[in-house]
């Protein structure tokens, strides 16, 4: 060992020690978070996360243009941290090489992959920056974000590739015995460029090279805490650790334990939130997906997911110091709470909880989790919430329903339809194979009842033996919990998990995507385990099996139909086809023209958690926006499946075009029915 | 600072009412009850005054069956100190009898300023608060939509059509609320957790004695559906007959 190998060993461990305390520090962090052991079960299942996320970066390839290139920098740095671990243990050890390990094939396939994903790595970081550079791409703005640090950062790989080639190449120049093409074919080609320096000169460029790729590594490494490309180390745990892909249900919201002796709900800061929440703020490396596809983003509020979590990683550095000098004697000066320092109540109530950002996020943060929980301490803890939603919680608390309706009312619409309630079945000693839960728009709103009316009319069209609950149903509490009400949600939710015990249901059907997140996914907390059924898939399920019967009709009035993806359908539940599938079906004759955002990418109504009750008059209506997305395509009428989507959709469409109608796809089916 | 708020239960006006087998009430099955709207006022403003200041308290009292124990909870959930049921579980309706219960509570409670609301809003009887200033002996102002608690003197305002008055009396003195001063808080889950702990007294009501009965309770007749008799110039006869011979207006 020379004293050069000594030199760049002590280096090695200053860098690795120092790296190590960082580590340590920000993991000391996340411990101030909340326990949430909900993140270690399910191992394959977060394995194949790991995989198609992470490793495949499933997600970063929603992105056409960024995707290859990321992808591109993320394998190079993959394949080239094997040749990063191999050149620092040579740096200590000269004798050590791969190639005492390998067979010669396998060596010379690695040699072989440093050089091509080098140069890959390079034409990446050289078409990100002249993308940064000279295209103001609009989701990478932002006041939130640190402009500077992405330009630094890619500056910094392309040095560590250009020193990595240099090094090498001289190498080749200085040494010309270890030159070959076969194994670094382009260092090789290098090397024969520069074969005019002198070979004592190659060996002094080659030992500068090699010692400015020896400490820009080491310096990287170093930078990585302290910088949002923090994401190198914290993204790949991350999305091996989020739930927002499975294991579980999507967008399941937290059960709350009301009766714990605490004197904090939900989040006012960084200590109450998770700690795979404070994880989410190391993960973001502030690619702004999340809040390019944000609607109230996007129509101009002031809420933007991005931000969200970029305030959760800044409060907690800032936080963390506070609470470990307290009591110290030299105390950090307190900061402003998440709540009201960083993050506006303004910005959380704008958010309609349509899931676009979780399910853009190409490391698995979950935004809305850090939103909701904030808005549940602004609930519970401080009652602050817009004063127009007060009449919405009363009534949901009152009358079982946000809106003011007479809970004796709730099956009215059924009259003269010869459709039982539970109640009166039990009573004649009988019961039924499928409960139809109708929901508060699909009892009381004039405009949801026709559509209640018509999937009744399918039922019993195709003989399906099915009741309702009528006066005993009660909302399902989606809008108090979605609005931060944990106290009423979870009142309701016992209610109607009590009331289906009563009638021992199993199946549910319901054409309201909220009703079918709330029982299906989110009652399993209150111990209600149902089979539910959104209309769409039943509706397309009795079509297959012919059970439907319908009349020909060969000249449909209308030709072409958009069909608009509910949220709690789509994201929450993966729900794309089967409304399609109803369509289709139902009007074989009919062209489907989609919006440019649809399925996944779809476009929130705007009425989504509890949106529906407060006023919207920052920036542009969002249904204004979908309204307008949905009439550019051309098509004569607009298909829903979700009576939330049904009145945003209908009112902002009608005040635009009034010849275009809404229908809902239970709907379209009825009016077939022969 | 000591501060009574007196608080009605009352069902939901939201719910569809059915005239009770008795014929003087109303039937409660399937009814949902609440604090009346105007005494929820009166408990938001008394609370404000108590936080306002940092110091005083507030007691809700309520005048019926156990069941009204939920709505004295919901006031001190909203931030109410401490609270008394006058336990009495048959109905009444003669204000003056509930007013003697309540001021036989109030005399010896040492308050400064007691709140009533308006009128409950279910009975509509506007009697109460001022009965209670009366067997108290102490100066009332009713239906106020502003206040002003300061030095021992009661400032308040009154709407009228078109103007508004301000009064002053010395405390301790009665105010009945209107709508207008204060929109009842939702309680905060916090203040529903804090509320199990507080105090809850149940005394029995030492109702008065009654000086009327409620007789009969009806509900009004359904209103007839509309006709539509025709449209344009040619359905003008047969209107004007309508109104001369069935609706006798002409």
């Amino acid at each position: 060992m020379t004293a050069s190998n000594g030199l760049f060993a002590l280096i090695v461990a200053v860098a690795a020690g120092f790296f190590a305390s960082n580590v340590q520090r920000l993991v000391g962090y996340l411990r101030l978070g909340r326990l949430d052991d909900s993140r270690w079960d399910n191992v394959p299942r977060r394995l194949y996360n790991l995989a198609t996320i992470g490793i495949f970066q499933r997600k970063i390839f929603r992105d056409g243009i960024a995707g290859p290139m990321h992808a591109a920098i993320f394998w190079g740095f993959c394949v080239l941290t094997v040749g990063t671990s191999e050149f620092i243990v040579r740096g200590i050890v000269p004798t050590f090489t791969l190639a005492h390990y390998l067979p010669q094939w396998a060596y010379r396939f690695y040699q072989n992959s440093q050089d091509l994903w080098g140069a890959l790595v390079i034409g990446a970081v050289a078409f990100a920056l002249w993308r940064r550079l000279t295209h103001r791409v609009k989701r990478l703005q932002g006041a939130e974000t640190h402009a500077n640090d992405p330009l630094l950062i890619l500056s910094w790989i392309g040095l560590l590739m250009v020193t990595m080639f240099l090094a090498e190449s001289f190498e080749m120049v200085a040494f010309p015995q270890h030159a070959s093409p076969y194994y670094r074919p382009l260092s090789y080609a290098l090397a024969n460029v520069l074969s005019f320096v002198p070979q004592d000169w190659a060996a002094f460029f080659r030992s500068l090279n090699w010692w400015s790729h020896g400490l820009l590594v080491l310096g990287f490494l170093n930078y990585l805490p302290y910088s949002k490309h923090l994401h190198v180390v914290a993204s790949l745990p991350n999305v091996y650790l989020s739930n927002t892909s499975g294991p579980g249900q999507a967008g399941v919201m937290k059960y709350m334990d009301l009766e714990a002796e605490t004197e904090q709900f939900g989040a006012k800061d960084v200590e109450h939130l998770s700690w795979k929440s404070l994880l989410d703020g190391f993960a973001c490396t502030e690619c702004g997906r999340c809040t390019a596809v944000c609607p109230a983003n996007t129509t101009g509020k002031l809420l933007s997911p991005r931000k969200i979590i970029v305030n959760v990683r800044e409060r907690l550095e800032q936080r963390a110091l506070e609470l470990q000098t307290a009591g110290s004697g030299r105390e950090t000066a307190e900061g402003r709470p998440l709540l009201d320092g960083f993050i506006s109540e303004q910005e959380l109530w704008a958010c309609t909880t349509c899931r676009a950002c979780v399910q853009e996020c190409p490391v698995s943060i979950d935004q809305l989790s850090v939103i909701l929980e904030m808005r549940r301490n602004l609930v519970l803890g401080e009652s602050r919430f817009p004063e127009e939603v007060m009449p919405a919680f009363e009534s949901m608390e009152q009358r079982g329903s946000p809106w003011a309706f007479d809970p004796g009312e709730r099956g009215k619409w059924a009259d003269g339809l010869d459709i039982p309630t539970m109640a009166e079945l039990a009573e004649r000693g009988e019961t039924a194979d499928i409960l139809y839960f109708v929901g508060c728009m699909g009892s009381f709103d004039d405009r949801a009842k026709k559509t209640t009316v018509a999937f009744a009319k399918i039922m019993k069209a195709a003989g399906v033996n099915f009741a309702i609950l009528g006066r005993e149903e009660k909302c399902n509490g989606d809008p108090a919990r979605r609005m931060g009400n944990e106290y009423l949600y979870q009142m309701l939710a016992r209610e109607n998990v009590d009331t289906l015990a009563k009638y021992h249901v199993r199946t549910i059907v319901t054409a309201c995507p909220h009703c079918m997140h709330q029982l299906g996914n989110e009652y399993p907390q209150f111990g209600g385990h149902y089979d539910v059924i959104h209309h769409s898939t039943f509706i397309a399920h009795l079509l297959a099996q012919g059970r439907v019967p319908l009349r020909e009709e060969l000249h449909a009035a209308v030709s072409t139909f958009t069909y608009h993806d509910s949220c709690y359908l789509g994201r929450y539940n993966q729900i794309y086809d089967a409304p399609r599938e109803t369509l289709k079906r139902a009007l074989p004759v009919v062209h489907l023209v989609e919006m440019p955002r649809s399925g996944d990418r779809g476009l929130c109504c705007g009425a989504g958690g509890g949106r529906m009750w407060m006023e919207e008059s920052e920036g542009k209506r969002i249904n204004a926006e979908r309204a307008e997305e949905a009439l550019a395509t051309g098509a004569q009428a607009v298909a829903v499946a979700c009576p939330f989507c049904m009145t945003m959709m209908r009112d902002s469409i009608s005040s635009r075009d009034e010849s275009v109608p809404v229908y809902d796809i239970a709907e379209v089916v009825a009016e077939r029915l022969g | 600072m000591k501060l009574a708020v007196c608080i009605k239960r009352v069902p939901d006006m939201e719910g569809r009412f059915k005239i009770a087998s008795s014929g003087t009430g109303i039937d409660e099955a399937g009814l949902k009850f609440d604090m009346s709207d105007f005494d929820g006022y009166a408990a938001e403003v008394a609370i404000q005054i108590t936080e306002k200041l940092g110091a005083g308290e507030v007691t809700v009292i309520s005048l019926g069956p156990d069941v009204v124990q939920e709505t004295l909870r919901k006031a001190l959930s909203m931030g109410a100190h401490r609270a008394v049921q006058l336990k009495h579980d048959a109905p009444v309706s003669d204000g003056l009898a509930i007013a003697t219960a309540l001021a036989a509570e109030l005399k010896d409670g040492g308050y400064d300023l007691i709140l009533c609301g308006r009128m409950a809003v279910d009975t509509q009887n506007r009697s109460t608060g001022a009965f209670v200033a009366e067997l108290l002996g102490l100066p009332v102002i009713t239906a106020i939509s502003q206040l002003n608690v300061d030095g021992g003197v009661v400032k308040a305002r009154r709407e009228l059509e078109g103007a508004y008055e301000l009064i002053e009396c010395p405390l301790p003195a009665v105010v009945t609320i209107d709508e207008g001063i204060a929109r009842a808080r939702y309680p905060s889950l916090k203040g529903i957790m804090a509320a199990k702990k507080k105090p809850l007294e149940v005394k029995p009501a030492q109702v008065g004695a009654v000086t009327y009965q409620l007789e009969k309770m009806e509900l009004p007749a359904d209103r007839a559906a509309g006709r539509i008799i025709g449209e344009g110039k040619d359905a003008v006869p047969e209107l004007v007959r309508l109104l001369k011979e069935e609706a006798k207006v002409l």
